[in-house]
């Protein structure tokens, strides 16, 4: 059976271990996303990193805004992924809004996911009556108007080639050029389904071993929030880190492996 | 980071009471607005530019986030983008950014930033340069617009072709079918005329007999162009059997009888001078050739002869069939041999407009061409073909 997804997706696996441990990356960009927490994780077991149809290097071609129009679409590339890969009890680490891709990844596919790990999940980002997203419906728009207006400066942001970076010397001209560079059409449309979610209904029917890693200060994801996926996700645990922000497997790698690491 | 500290001199020369151009005027009276950020992504330094464009104090600014000065939007976009982008590439340049003022208002704005790093790679702190930019985000602004009619205008466009198509070839199906369809019954009709004028009816009888006769005849000539035409649209082609061994003589012929039973009345004369074997499709010849003639019979002046020349000469074989008449207008001539071309003649006379665009089909599957010559007291159309 060819596997189709190995190109749509843009998988790379590296690692000696046997059991696969899999990094999905959210919002924003692409399997680079991991690059300071996967290696960690090579000696122990089999690294599976990809990126979302749309991000990074994968098959734009594929991109269908129907399919992709809600996560479902996503959580059906894992699945498929995972049935050419053939994946059995696997961990799962999904950051931002493959948190939530991954739950549904999960219930899909009973007995392909054997752990979740959620960094700075959201099952909805909209406020609502008697829930605590952290946003108003006005201000997720405010978000896909600033998508419209960082076409030009996004392209340009990526243009710079890294050679003034003499001591950064591990990104490659080629990260340069596609880190986080997105068509801007499917970004906003990525932005749309992320932000427009509403997963709530979902955590309760998570059987895999769960655990939620909580930033501080972060106001993509809040506390409250994650302590509400916390409350929903039968048996689930939740750690807080030290890290603040929205993307801690950048900012604070060191603590983010550790984190995982005891769980797995 | 110090705030102040004694002023360098960057030059010694200008006028003594002028204000020195040194580093500490330099950076906080700069043409655009910078901050830095300690490791902990908090403001340590910013300079008088930025407070004045933004309308806070210095006070009010050190100790926030670069995310706290944006709206809600901004800052989700800052913390899944550029954010990243800063820690994986030490820098971002020219990104978008809108800052909220001290009064609410957005400012859009420019922004680039750097990273400054320890030894072991920890960030020390984070320079960021602003550039107001409201005007430079209108113009993109309205570009982006422009762009987003441009390609909805693109999509009604596809739409409405698409459409079109669609019923263009639901139209030629429909033809199809009912030139087919028409056959049949056609068919039949034609037999019982054979079979009424082999009875030796009396003369009326035998007149009127003649007259469907020749009805049936153009009728068939009519349905026979509808179904080409329709095929050749359809995809299908014309596809024409050469044939070498039977001569081209009697096939003409036949087409000259045929029309002559349907208008006894209009002289026909005739000048065939084939002296070579040519390879054709027979049926299609004679359909070419019959449609030529009926067109003739139907525009010429009904007084005068249509006159047809066969040759075969300098390696071509040529039919012309000419009538008197009033000229084909210029602008006639430009669509003469488009489908369903009507002529200028009255509407009683007119055909489907299909009989010259399928000769011309034919005439281009023999490898040839129809022209026409038409002035004041003669039309005169000829098809010519190499003879291989």
């Amino acid at each position: 059976m060819p596997l189709f997804s190995l190109k749509k997706n843009n998988v790379h696996q590296t690692g000696s271990g046997i059991t696969p441990i899999v990094f999905s990356h959210g919002f924003g960009c692409d399997q680079n996303m991991w690059r300071f927490v996967a290696p960690a994780f090579e000696k122990d077991f089999k690294t599976v990193l990809f990126d979302h149809v749309g991000a990074g290097g994968s098959d734009l071609s594929a991109y269908d805004s129907v399919k992709y129009g809600s996560l479902d679409g996503y959580a059906d590339d894992v699945v498929e992924m995972g049935r050419e890969l053939d994946w059995r009890e696997v961990i799962f680490v999904g950051h931002s809004v493959s948190a939530m891709i991954g739950v549904l990844a999960s219930q899909r596919a009973p007995g392909m996911f054997s752990k979740l790990v959620l960094v700075g999940p959201s099952p909805r980002y909209i406020d609502d009556e008697g829930y605590f997203g952290g946003f108003t419906a006005q201000q997720i728009e405010e978000l896909l108007e600033g998508l419209a207006d960082n076409h030009m400066g996004w392209s340009a942001a990526m243009a710079p080639a890294i050679m003034g970076n003499p001591d950064r010397p591990e990104l490659a001209a080629e990260l340069t050029n596609s880190f986080c560079r997105t068509d801007p059409a499917i970004a906003r449309a990525f932005a749309r389904t992320t932000f427009m979610s509403d997963n709530r209904a979902d955590l309760p029917n998570v059987v895999a071993d769960t655990l939620i890693l909580q930033c501080a200060d972060d106001i993509i994801a809040s506390e409250r929030v994650g302590e509400y996926v916390r409350e929903h996700i039968p048996g689930s645990r939740i750690v807080y880190l030290k890290a603040s922000g929205h993307c801690p497997n950048l900012s604070a790698p060191d603590e983010v492996v550790r984190a995982i690491r005891s769980f797995v | 980071m110090k705030s102040s500290g004694p002023s360098v001199p960057l030059s010694d020369g200008g006028e003594p009471n002028a204000p020195a151009e040194d580093l500490e005027d330099l950076y906080e009276n700069a043409p655009c607005g910078y901050f830095s950020l300690s490791s902990e992504g908090l403001i340590v330094k910013v300079n008088q530019t930025f407070c004045r464009w933004t309308g806070f104090s210095k006070d009010e600014l050190v100790g926030r986030r670069l995310r706290d000065l944006l709206n809600v939007g901004g800052r989700i976009f800052y913390e899944t983008h550029f954010a990243p982008l800063l820690r994986m590439q030490g820098f971002f340049n020219e990104v978008a950014l809108d800052v909220m003022t001290a009064a609410g208002e957005k400012l859009p704005v420019l922004a680039n930033a750097s990273e400054r790093r320890a030894q072991n790679g920890d960030v020390l702190f984070t320079r960021v340069t602003i550039f107001p930019a409201a005007e430079r985000r209108r113009y993109e602004r309205e570009l982006a617009d422009a762009r987003a009619a441009a390609d909805a205008r693109n999509r009604d466009l596809t739409e409405r072709w698409v459409a079109e198509r669609e019923q263009g070839e639901l139209r030629e199906q429909f033809i199809a079918v009912l030139g087919h369809d028409l056959r049949n019954p056609l068919a039949a009709i034609d037999a019982g005329v054979r079979l009424v004028l082999r009875e030796q009816p009396g003369e009326r009888i035998a007149t009127v007999a003649r007259l469907i006769q020749g009805s049936t005849l153009r009728m068939s000539g009519l349905i026979n162009n509808l179904l080409d035409f329709a095929r050749g649209r359809l995809g299908g082609g014309m596809a024409v059997q050469l044939d070498v061994s039977k001569p081209l003589k009697p096939t003409l012929q036949q087409a000259i009888d045929e029309i002559r039973a349907v208008v006894p009345e209009r002289v026909l004369q005739m000048h065939l001078e084939v002296d070579v074997p040519v390879a054709v499709d027979h049926a299609r010849i004679a359909q070419l050739f019959s449609n030529l003639l009926g067109n003739a019979i139907t525009h010429g002046d009904p007084l005068e002869p249509v006159n047809v020349d066969v040759a075969t000469r300098a390696g071509q074989l040529t039919i012309s069939v000419a009538n008197s008449g009033p000229p084909i207008s210029p602008a006639a001539m430009e669509t003469l041999f488009q489908p369903f071309y009507r002529g200028e003649g009255k509407a009683s006379q007119q055909g489907l407009g299909l009989g010259l665009y399928i000769a011309s089909e034919i005439a281009k599957a023999h490898g040839g061409r129809i022209d026409v010559v038409s002035h004041a007291n003669e039309t005169c159309f000829t098809f010519v073909m190499p003879i291989v």
